[in-house]
């Protein structure tokens, strides 16, 4: 026998003992881990994966991965083959995270958190690996945390509701006259008491959002009178400060929008509201409402401070705030624009800026003339009357 | 004028709607929850129901039940006063045969008596906010 080449056999030995380590690795990782190759076809499954799904190797190893793993949607609907990550992964040439719902091979569905990463060699997928987590434990403790703030909201209010009825009855003398000054620091009690009640709203509209509950309830909606409205609601704040406040609308054919009238009011009120309170003294803020051929442009564009190129970025994360405006206005809480591009989306639209630092911002809003998916719906209004 | 029955657990807010409701004239009947509402019903004829949802002992929903609002008193009026504002409870509450829903901390007296005329003459133009 001819001896053999050390070369070779310490290349062997190399590759063995990489492949023994990938193994380890990926029986090692505590989430469930799936490797396909460039068909989809899976080729390793770690035990954790194994545990999740109730299956056992032997039936997994040369699966295709869409048909072997169902994905489903929260109903139980079987989710489309081009909409599954690993489809996406292998189309992209990227990695995609997201959350979704696993039909184990008990039937039961469960949530997961699933990461998808093409591996690619020479810029052409040869296979992927999926990374994916039970997180029934989340959604649980989610669901019980929206819960806590719609119960602890609703208790915060009562109290609330007897200081402004009582504050009410007094400035309108059901408890007989009251002095000026006494009126005018009552109107401070009912204003703090709005202030907290807007407040509480917005962290109940923030819970909604963050758990998928947003009720939309579409209708026909003339988008000319809702500015009118809107603008109508701030033109006191505006006034106050000197600042003007124009809208433009479309008045010859009504600009008219299939989607849910308080969620959309809701959006343009926060955009004005921002736009009136970060502008000077005697600045302008134009409201411009224009209709597409398939959306509705709502712009809100004000001379205020603008938006420092370095917090751009951030300007929709939650309690986020901009320096410049954490050092001139302190009473914002960094919830408003987060809010607003949660129900934007909610209704099926887009939501971008423009903002130049000490010229101003220009805020769109792009709503689909089309009802939004309706999530879930009923005679209540979603926010209030 | 009209006789309201006024169904809610917290007694200052209960005092409030009876001092304002009176003032326009209304006969008003006092109830802190639906136990005590379905008693008062046995003597006191209302036009209008002004209910509360979360109550001690037994709330507004199943007071509505007991009450059987669509099928035994069609002619009452059910104005749900609450701050469980987009509820599940509002939704069944209009199941129930609730005529409107409007949100406490957001109404100021005035507006409670608008819309307790406005339900009454069965307008349902939306209650402006304090």
């Amino acid at each position: 026998m001819p001896p053999s080449d050390p070369s070779a056999t310490l290349v062997s030995l190399k590759q063995e003992e990489q492949q023994v380590l990938a193994e380890a690795l990926f029986s090692s990782i505590g989430d469930g881990a799936i490797a396909t190759d460039e068909f989809g076809k899976i080729t390793r499954i770690n035990p954790t994966a194994l545990r999740i799904l109730g299956y056992n190797e032997r039936e997994m190893i040369g699966a295709w991965f869409p048909k072997k793993i169902i994905s489903v949607h929260e109903s139980g609907e079987v989710i489309s083959l081009i909409d599954r990550p690993i489809t996406r992964a292998f189309l992209t040439g990227k990695t995609i995270a997201e959350k979704a719902y696993y039909r184990k091979k008990n039937g039961q569905i469960i949530p997961v958190s699933i990461t998808v990463s093409p591996i690619m060699l020479q810029g052409k997928p040869v296979g992927a690996i999926e990374v994916f987590r039970d997180i029934t434990l989340e959604f649980e403790i989610d669901r019980m945390k929206s819960d806590f703030i719609s119960l602890a909201s609703h208790q915060l209010r009562t109290p609330l509701s007897a200081i402004k009825t009582y504050s009410h009855m007094l400035i309108d003398g059901y408890m007989g006259d009251i002095t000026d000054a006494q009126k005018k620091s009552l109107h401070t009690i009912v204003s703090a008491a709005n202030r907290m009640n807007e407040l509480i709203s917005t962290l109940l509209n923030i819970t909604r959002i963050e758990s998928g509950n947003v009720t939309v309830t579409p209708k026909m909606v003339n988008v000319r009178e809702l500015a009118e409205e809107v603008n109508k609601e701030h033109a006191l704040a505006a006034n106050d400060r000197d600042i003007t406040l124009t809208l433009h609308a479309p008045t010859k054919t009504a600009p008219t929008i299939f989607t849910d009238s308080l969620l959309f009011k809701e959006i343009l009120s926060n955009l004005v509201s921002n736009a009136i309170k970060y502008t000077p003294d005697g600045g302008k803020v134009t409201f411009t409402v224009r209709s597409r051929r398939y959306d509705i442009l709502c712009m809100v564009s004000d001379t205020g401070m603008g938006i420092p190129k370095y917090s751009q970025e951030h300007i929709f994360t939650k309690f986020f705030r901009a320096h410049n405006v954490v050092k001139q206005e302190t009473s914002g809480t960094g919830l408003g624009l987060y809010l607003v591009k949660g129900l934007v989306e909610a209704l099926g639209g887009k939501i971008w800026f423009e903002s130049t630092e000490n010229k101003g911002t220009t805020f769109y809003v792009a709503l689909p003339k089309t009802a939004p998916t309706v999530k879930n719906s009923n005679n209540s209004s979603n926010l209030e009357d | 004028m009209a006789n309201i029955l006024v169904v809610e657990d917290d007694k200052d807010l209960n005092n409030a709607y009876k001092i304002i409701l009176e003032s326009e004239n209304h006969t008003v009947m006092s109830a802190f929850n639906g136990k005590q509402a379905l008693k008062a019903l046995e003597t006191f004829e209302p036009d209008l129901i002004l209910l509360d949802l979360l109550m001690p002992i037994m709330g507004g929903l199943e007071f509505l039940q007991h009450y059987d609002l669509v099928n035994k008193h069609p002619g009452v009026k059910v104005l749900i006063f609450t701050n469980m504002e987009n509820s599940p409870e509002v939704t069944e509450a209009y199941n129930l045969g609730a005529a409107r829903c409007i949100i406490k901390s957001w109404t100021a007296p005035q507006n409670l008596a608008r819309v307790i005329t406005d339900t009454l003459e069965n307008r349902t133009e939306t209650a402006s906010a304090a």
